[in-house]
């Protein structure tokens, strides 16, 4: 699977802690496949009204990726807190893509991450200090 | 002359299927014995899978040396038993000594997390499967070539060159089959 | 008895014959169509020549080509041993001269297939998905199903029968096409008009029904012949493993899933244990499906009480589908009883969803021939073949990382341990020079031996050592 921004540059896979990501070496990118995310964030309410709160956003001039499993156009997704982050999800349904950072910035804006456990153990695997 | 031409040709018809039949015979003679051959590669095959295991298990298991020691014996016997009877008995001694010690597995949590130790089980449990169903196979093949020994034509042809019906490997019924049961759920 | 079986295949074979007359009139009115009453005989050949040809194609080429198609990689025993053992367990009982190779389809979805023109050379492919998801006595329902399919040659009838059916559909979508773009048929029209034209014109009217009709009719007796077969394998498949609940919960667990296979197609649809593809319509599907209604093959297999005989099956058919005689008759004539067999209940930890997701997703990667780096600080890092780099630096720790990407691709099954060493070359230095390497964990991982060449162990890898096949060191492993 190749990363879908840097293109021909392949993503490998990192797992610390049985939690699972595709990560991209040069842009700093994360790819998390269908059903990852909600493996990731456990299936409390708080996660299912975010992943059902998902609309696409086609007003964004922001530059459109393709999916790196069904090779088909990304869509926009505006997931709005105390910022904006458009993310890109497979409209297919293979997965979502994460410029680097946006993860951590959703987990922590949203009330997804019970007492930050996914946050820490992210950081922890990307080797970032955790802002205090 | 067209009358001498026909007699050949059905005498050529008939020489021709009897030799069909002889060969059908020996074949299916042939896979019952490959069968049988079968039981006793397998039976090797557990007579060598148990020193793995009792050498896993024993650092586990340091109060249960009787049982270990039980199932190496019962292994010795086994594999010395000359007999077709005396086999039989030292295999099911066998079996015994290993329902046992498969019992006391369930009290050695650590040891049923080892890895090495559930590899020699997935081993021994498809051995123990194996077993049985090249017992089943044997039978399968008995059957049918003691059909075939037992149906027209081919039951002259066995007649003549002395085709005999094989027996049943009859410990096919549920105690015996329910060899040591590993069970570790 | 299974070559009583095999002997009793009368039904299919006229089924399959009425399509080849199917295909052989076909040809016959879209020739006679083109060029009038000679024209029919021309036709005749083309189609006849077209089916040989292809025939020809999928005898020889048919296996490899299918196992191509659906991404199946060759494994060796390492990778996952129960699935070997299942596989030679099902060969015993069912008395198969040879072991048949052994495929995984690194798929999501579960499910699985076997080819093979005869039982001396044979392969059974399952789906990662499969291997996850089954209990060992479900997996061996499943495989027993496929041996079933190798014993009575199911694969080799499937394929002419398919291949026959691909040959009426291509033809009579070139004449419909040619059809419609010579705009309704004014080329014939021009011919006609010279003469004989009455002919000519019944001729292309016959064609074009047959055109329409044949595919239709033939796609029917294919569906028909190839639900039959699924019925008897899962008959033979009880008769194996006199276990009807091990294929019935495989069934049932198979038919759970969401999943939509990626590799499979309407060519090779009905080779799989179940139809791999998801049905647009509802209940249409029954009639124009290669496989009969998973709930049915499900009810019927519990609803076998007595024994593990054909007899015994084909009892439970009657019961739940009526009189139709689903066993040769010679398989019914067999009376001794078989009991069926008590579960060996293999040892079934249940595993929560991350781990086993984990596992699947590496099995799929192990098998599309990733690599497995264990970093120092406890991260593991999976690398995509395509990945070049010979050194990667750790996200987590910035550690360098060695990558043993020398030869990984040329590295053939995914297992660099070869059992055997025939390549390795005398050196007493190299032979004294072993190494010890760590496992950090049960996974997967790759590291490379002091020569350079890769070394993949698989969780199941359980030897204390192993010598290298290119320079004959020795590798002592040591658990975590």
């Amino acid at each position: 699977m190749d990363c879908p921004v840097c293109k021909n540059e392949p993503m490998i896979v990192l797992e610390l802690n049985e939690v699972e990501i595709d990560y991209c070496l040069s842009c700093k990118g994360i790819w998390l496949d269908a059903g990852e995310l909600e493996l990731l964030l456990g299936s409390s309410t708080e996660t299912v009204e975010f992943l059902n709160s998902f609309t696409s956003d086609d007003i964004t001039k922001e530059k459109t990726h393709k999916c790196p499993i069904c090779n088909k156009k990304m869509e926009k997704i505006l997931v709005i807190g105390n910022r904006k982050v458009r993310i890109d999800k497979c409209k297919y349904n293979h997965g979502i893509w994460f410029d680097s950072g946006e993860l951590e910035d959703i987990l922590g804006m949203r009330k997804l991450d019970n007492k930050n456990k996914v946050l820490t153990l992210l950081n922890d695997m990307l080797g970032k200090k955790i802002k205090e | 002359m067209v009358g001498f031409i026909v007699a050949i040709a059905i005498l050529m018809i008939i020489v021709l299927s009897l030799i069909g039949i002889y060969n059908g015979l020996i074949r299916l003679r042939n896979q019952v014995k490959n069968a049988w051959s079968q039981i006793d590669v397998q039976l090797k095959r557990r007579h060598d899978l148990i020193p793995n295991l009792v050498e896993t298990a024993k650092g586990y298991m340091k109060h249960e040396q009787d049982t270990l020691k039980g199932i190496t014996e019962a292994r010795s016997k086994a594999m010395g038993a000359g007999s077709v009877g005396d086999k039989a008995k030292a295999e099911s001694e066998l079996n015994g000594a290993m329902s046992k010690f498969f019992l006391v597995v369930e009290n050695y949590p650590d040891l049923k997390a080892n890895s090495n130790f559930l590899a020699v089980q997935e081993e021994l449990t498809s051995t123990e499967n194996k077993i049985a169903f090249a017992r089943q196979s044997y039978n399968d093949q008995v059957l049918f070539f003691n059909n075939k020994i037992q149906m027209f034509p081919s039951n002259v042809i066995a007649g003549m060159f002395n085709f005999k019906e094989n027996e049943f490997f009859e410990i096919e019924d549920e105690a015996e089959r329910a060899v040591p049961k590993v069970n570790f759920s | 008895m299974w070559e009583l079986i095999r002997a009793n295949k009368r039904k299919s074979l006229f089924l399959f014959f009425v399509m080849g007359i199917c295909l052989l009139v076909l040809g016959f009115f879209i020739g006679g169509a083109y060029a009038g009453d000679d024209g029919g005989f021309i036709g005749l050949f083309v189609a006849f020549g077209i089916w040989i040809l292809m025939s020809m194609i999928s005898y020889f080429r048919g296996d490899s080509i299918i196992l191509m198609m659906s991404r199946a990689k060759k494994v060796s025993y390492n990778v996952h041993p129960q699935l070997f053992n299942v596989v030679e367990e099902m060969k015993l009982a069912a008395n198969l001269p040879v072991m048949p190779d052994i495929y995984i389809i690194p798929e999501e979805a579960p499910n699985a297939f076997a080819v093979g023109k005869k039982p001396e050379y044979c392969a059974i492919a399952v789906t990662a998905g499969l291997l996850e998801r089954l209990n060992r006595d479900e997996l061996q329902g499943v495989i027993a199903h496929e041996m079933s399919h190798i014993l009575n040659r199911d694969v080799l009838f499937m394929t002419f029968s398919g291949v026959l059916l691909g040959s009426i559909v291509f033809l009579s979508h070139v004449f419909l096409r040619s059809m419609w773009f010579s705009g309704g048929g004014s080329r014939f029209r021009s011919k006609s008009s010279k003469g004989g034209g009455q002919l000519q014109l019944i001729l292309i009217v016959v064609a074009l029904i047959m055109a329409i009709l044949a595919p239709l009719m033939a796609r029917l007796l294919y569906l028909a012949i190839s639900r039959k077969r699924e019925y008897l394998a899962d008959a033979s498949a009880v008769r194996l493993t006199r276990y009807p609940e091990g294929l019935a919960c495989a069934l049932e667990k198979i038919s759970l899933n969401n999943y939509e296979m990626k590799t499979a197609n309407k060519a090779t649809a009905a080779l799989y244990i179940a139809n791999p593809l998801k049905p647009k319509g509802m209940k249409l599907s029954n009639l124009t499906s290669t496989h009969p209604p998973m709930d049915e093959r499900i009810r019927i297999l519990r609803n076998i009480s007595h024994g593990a005989n054909f007899i015994d099956y084909q009892n439970a058919f009657t019961s739940i589908k009526g009189k139709q005689n689903i066993i040769p008759s010679s398989g019914i004539r067999e009376r001794k009883k078989i009991n069926i067999r008590t579960s060996t209940a293999a040892s079934t930890q249940t595993k929560s969803t991350k781990k086993s997701t984990r596992d699947l997703g590496d099995l799929m990667r192990a098998v599309n021939k990733y690599m497995f780096l264990s970093c120092a600080c406890g991260l593991k890092m999976k690398l995509p073949p395509n990945f070049k780099k010979d050194k990667i630096s750790c996200p987590r720790c910035g550690r360098e990382n060695h990558v043993p990407i020398a030869e990984l691709a040329a590295m053939s099954g995914m297992i660099a341990i070869d059992e055997k060493n025939d390549s390795i070359q005398n050196n007493e230095q190299v032979k004294q020079d072993s190494f010890v390497y760590n496992r950090t964990g049960k996974g997967w991982e790759t590291f490379s031996c002091r020569c350079g060449s890769p070394k993949q162990l698989s969780p199941a890898f359980n030897k204390a050592s192993f010598v290298c096949n290119k320079c004959g060191r020795k590798i002592e492993i040591k658990g975590p």
